[in-house]
């Protein structure tokens, strides 16, 4: 195979692979940083990093899994680079309350704010678990914790959301 | 957990899966770098399957009817969604077991998330789920014990179709059905009846996209 059809397969799995899961980095981006614009900023790092080592995904059935960790690690470096603050919940930049664009949906609305409000070691999980479709097991992998300390947050997370809206 | 514990926390990760799923922004593509060319390997080929298993057949056989949309999958084109429904077969044939080890709870509800769509396991035996990809979309392959082996079952949320559209291979038979804005696909033995797992599968499930 001649270099330029290799690359072209190259260039074209990676475009099938990024076209099937660049809506779950994004969401998963957006839920980490809790900033839309940031998360643009991390898929594009993410995309190029994923790029750049696509050789070492042998199996692209793992491929979400894969793409995602790289998008969790690029989250992080942005945070350590950047040295960001922690969010102020009563003090959103416009990116921030982006991610809280009202929907016709009142009560998703106020969900979508008490997940903002979560810590990020509750709201981390949930989203592997509940938008992602991951096992707790893989969650606790991902995360590098113990699965019970997963299963603790999730069941704290669920519990938060539920006395946020309850209390709305 | 309760039972009631247990629905009411589906209920919740019903709303949270919604809440969650914010608009994406269209994609943009970074500037990609040439790499270099000593480190570009070959694409892996998926090799078809070649044991002589009736599902390995039906890939190849000629289909009573086709969907006019033209579907490819990540690595290999298809002329109908039909075809790359049939041929997905091959590509898993350890989800045809004949088995009475259902999956889990956990597993089922890893494999079809209340994002994608609510499922109600009736008293079917599932002994297969996993995520997999038809026509570049996320899509969740079950396998449940039939009278006559393994029924394939794949939820497609985002395939729709106009009617149902009949798949028909040599050992095997089944049915693209249309369902809301998606469709499901039962594929099972030329003997199994399926008239009575189509109805339950369609009853049981409920888009959430």
């Amino acid at each position: 195979m001649n270099s330029s059809s290799a690359e072209g397969k190259r260039r074209q799995r990676f475009d099938s692979l990024v076209a099937v899961f660049h809506q779950d980095m994004y969401r998963f981006a957006a839920w980490l940083s809790r900033d839309k614009a940031i998360a643009e900023d991390v898929v594009q790092e993410a995309l190029l990093r994923a790029w750049k080592s696509l050789d070492s995904l042998r199996d692209d059935a793992a491929a979400k899994h894969w793409l995602l960790t790289i998008v969790r690690r690029e989250n992080a470096r942005y945070f350590e680079r950047r040295r960001l603050e922690t969010v102020d919940i009563d003090n959103l930049t416009a990116s921030q309350a982006a991610l809280l664009a009202e929907t016709p949906n009142e009560e998703i609305d106020d969900l979508r704010q008490a997940i903002f409000g979560l810590d990020d070691d509750y709201r981390e999980p949930l989203v592997l678990q509940v938008l992602m479709g991951y096992s707790t097991s893989e969650i606790a992998e991902m995360m590098g914790l113990k699965q019970g300390a997963v299963l603790t947050r999730l069941h704290r997370a669920r519990h938060k959301l539920m006395d946020s809206v309850a209390q709305e | 957990m309760t039972s009631e514990q247990d629905k009411t926390f589906q209920a919740l990760d019903l709303k949270i899966a919604k809440a969650l799923q914010i608009d994406v922004p269209e994609l943009r593509m970074p500037e990609l770098p040439d790499i270099d060319e000593t480190n570009v390997t070959s694409l892996p080929v998926r090799k078809r399957s070649m044991k002589p298993l009736w599902f390995a057949v039906a890939a190849t056989v000629v289909l009573a009817t086709s969907i006019s949309l033209r579907t490819s999958s990540l690595f290999q084109s298809y002329e109908s969604l039909a075809e790359e429904v049939l041929a997905h077969l091959d590509h898993e044939p350890d989800s045809l077991r004949i088995t009475d080890v259902a999956v889990t709870e956990r597993r089922l509800m890893r494999v079809v998330p209340a994002s994608l769509a609510r499922f109600e396991r009736d008293t079917s035996l599932i002994t297969y789920a996993k995520s997999c990809v038809i026509n570049g979309n996320e899509v969740p392959h079950l396998v449940i014990q039939g009278q006559h082996g393994p029924v394939t079952i794949l939820l497609m949320p985002e395939e729709r179709v106009s009617e149902s559209t009949p798949l028909d291979g040599v050992s095997v038979k089944g049915v693209i059905l249309p369902v809301g804005k998606g469709s499901i696909a039962i594929i099972g033995d030329r003997e199994e009846q399926l008239e009575p797992i189509q109805e339950n599968v369609v009853n049981s499930v409920a888009w959430t996209t």
